[in-house]
């Protein structure tokens, strides 16, 4: 089993390039995903691998890669597609019809699903003329090469993508699905720490910053969705992970129900009233609820 | 909820049963097509089929265009799980009345989720 | 035109990957390393027809069939019977074969396994186009693919 120095080392390293907490206890972890890639170098186990990544930048990146968690799925937990189509895009087709053009992050995309998923409803409910943009970023390089590839293991496409969109929207390559031209054309990349100052990006009329807080401590998260609230649009919506949530953390946002998950807003003071509300949003859309309060569990099925 | 699991491999479909019984499902197994058919003749009203592709006797494409043939069969969610995985497969099988398509290899996450897009089991509620 | 007549030894690797992660447990991956194959063991093969003709086999040793086939059903070792064997070894190859049929351009139609203990010669007719020697649990692990041989080029 890997040593506490050399677990300490790999957990200071993961720190600092990612903020994400590598805490005691996850040592059995970091050995599992170490070890094939101390193999694959050559080094007989996974202590002298991480001696090694002291001076190698290149293996360096690639134990980063390894040990971040990237685990996601098409139209994952599906209510907040639900509330992409039936409580956000109504809205702003109305208020952006003369622009007749949505800018939306994807904020740790990891490999793409979430992007393309968006595309794919887009596709399906933009009307004529109008274009939509999803800027897919992540800290892992790795990851943003796969997203403009665009291609998917049979086994990454068994995980959630209906049979429909399947043979709308992808061609079979050699092992591999391929997302069609046309939705890639909708998804741009870059690279991006959400950890660190941000760099130069338009200001988002949605943002699914989903399943990557979680990994962070709670001053992080607090400066994080602080940075975030200046990247989104007053009308705009921002969508966290179904254990996540803004309340503890921050009151520069208020939360509006869609079905089961909540929609995060930027608190400001003028924002005309939505004229479409989802019918299962409880009387109250506004809610500041007390810190006891857990989120999300008290809405819907 | 009750889910017809039709696959000529015992370990397949005793990998497929373990997943659906801990979604709450009551499994019925049949080893082809036909079997699978006789099941619904004697009364079976399954609220899914999970329907291998490749079977002896009757495959899984057969079966599909059966019971999309008969009307008293038409609240019966069907669902390929099968190997056969060429887009133009896929898009036979869709045409011929099947609801979902899932791709042998698969994680039992892939299964569930599809039953969840199929809203035959309700989604986790997170805490 | 050139029509390809084999699958790439990466694609086929990939398949062999998936099945046996998403399967036989990724904490004990199946690991690109050859292990000699004693004689003996069980083979899976099954055949491909129609835009393109072949032979997938997989071979595995008598205590290798048996981790495969006490991880996919999950019942012990011991209680493995030669008919569980066959079953859990042929939806194996089934697998297998079945996704590196959807390698190849063309319809073409799968045959139901076929599972034996000891060598499945493939038809004296046809030639090894793709092999992969794997270990797994410390077992061998072997694949093969082997098609009709090209027609003699004037
Ligand atoms: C669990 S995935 C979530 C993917 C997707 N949003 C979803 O919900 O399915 C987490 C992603 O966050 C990325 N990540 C981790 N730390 C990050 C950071 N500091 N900045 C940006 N992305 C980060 C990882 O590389 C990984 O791709």
């Amino acid at each position: 089993m890997i040593s506490p120095t050399s677990f300490a080392y790999v957990a200071d390293l993961l720190r600092r390039e990612t903020a994400m907490l590598c805490e005691p206890g996850k040592e059995y972890l970091v050995e599992a995903r170490l070890l094939p890639l101390a193999r694959a170098a050559g080094t007989p186990d996974v202590d002298s691998y991480v001696a090694r990544l002291s001076t190698d930048l290149a293996e360096r990146a690639r134990a980063v890669d390894a040990l971040t968690i990237n685990e996601t799925s098409w139209f994952r937990d599906l209510a907040p597609y639900q509330a992409f189509t039936d409580a956000m895009l109504p809205p702003l087709l109305e208020s952006r019809k003369h622009v007749k053009h949505l800018e939306i992050w994807s904020a740790a995309c990891s490999s793409g699903q979430e992007a393309y998923s968006l595309t794919m409803l887009l596709k399906e409910h933009l009307p004529p003329g109008w274009t939509a943009r999803i800027h897919a970023t992540d800290v892992s390089t790795t990851m943003l090469e796969r997203v403009k590839a665009g291609r998917y293991s049979q086994v990454e496409m068994n995980r959630g993508m209906p049979a429909q969109r399947l043979v709308t929207w992808f061609t079979r390559v050699g092992n591999e699905w391929e997302v069609s031209p046309e939705l890639r054309s909708m998804v741009t990349t870059q690279h991006l720490n959400l950890a660190a100052p941000f760099p130069p990006m338009p200001v988002f009329d949605i943002v699914f910053l989903r399943n990557v807080l979680i990994y962070f401590d709670m001053d992080t998260k607090r400066d994080i969705l602080r940075r975030v609230s200046t990247r989104i649009s007053p009308d705009g919506f921002l969508l966290l992970g179904s254990s996540e949530t803004t309340l503890d953390l921050d009151d520069a946002w208020t939360r509006e129900a869609a079905g089961r998950v909540w929609m995060h807003r930027p608190r400001t003071a003028a924002r005309p009233t939505l004229a479409t509300r989802p019918p299962a949003a409880p009387a109250a859309a506004t809610t500041v609820a007390p810190p006891a309060f857990t989120a999300l569990s008290q809405t819907g099925a | 909820m009750h889910a017809l699991i039709i696959d000529d491999s015992r370990t397949m479909r005793s990998i497929l049963r373990r997943i659906v019984t801990e979604l709450g499902f009551e499994t019925t197994e049949a080893g082809n097509g036909q079997e699978a058919l006789d099941h619904l003749e004697s009364g079976l009203t399954p609220d899914i089929c999970l329907i291998d592709w490749n079977m002896p006797l009757m495959d899984g494409y057969t079966f599909v265009t059966r019971v999309r043939a008969d009307e008293r069969w038409r609240n019966v969610t069907l669902m390929m799980v099968t190997t056969e995985s060429e887009h133009g497969q896929i898009v036979r099988a869709l045409a011929a009345g099947a609801h979902e398509y899932v791709i042998k290899p698969f994680t039992p996450d892939a299964i569930i989720e599809k039953m969840e897009l199929l809203g035959l089991v309700a989604q986790e509620v997170p805490a | 035109m050139t029509v390809t007549m084999e699958p790439s030894l990466g694609d086929v690797h990939a398949v062999v990957e998936e099945v046996w992660s998403s399967f036989l447990g990724a904490e004990e991956p199946i690991l690109p390393l050859p292990t000699p194959m004693p004689p003996g063991g069980w083979s899976a093969a099954i055949t491909v027809s129609g835009g393109w003709d072949a032979q997938v086999t997989v071979q595995l040793t008598d205590p290798g069939a048996v981790h495969v086939t006490s991880t996919m059903l999950m019942c012990g070792e011991d209680d493995c019977t030669d008919e569980d064997l066959r079953d859990a070894l042929g939806e194996l190859v089934n697998m297998v074969g079945g996704n590196i049929k959807s390698l190849m351009a063309g319809a073409a139609v799968l045959s139901l396994p076929l599972v034996g203990h000891g060598d499945i010669s493939p038809g004296s007719h046809l030639v090894e186009v793709c092999r992969l020697d794997l270990t797994w649990r410390g077992e061998p692990v072997v694949v093969t693919v082997h098609t009709p041989p090209p027609p003699a080029v004037a």
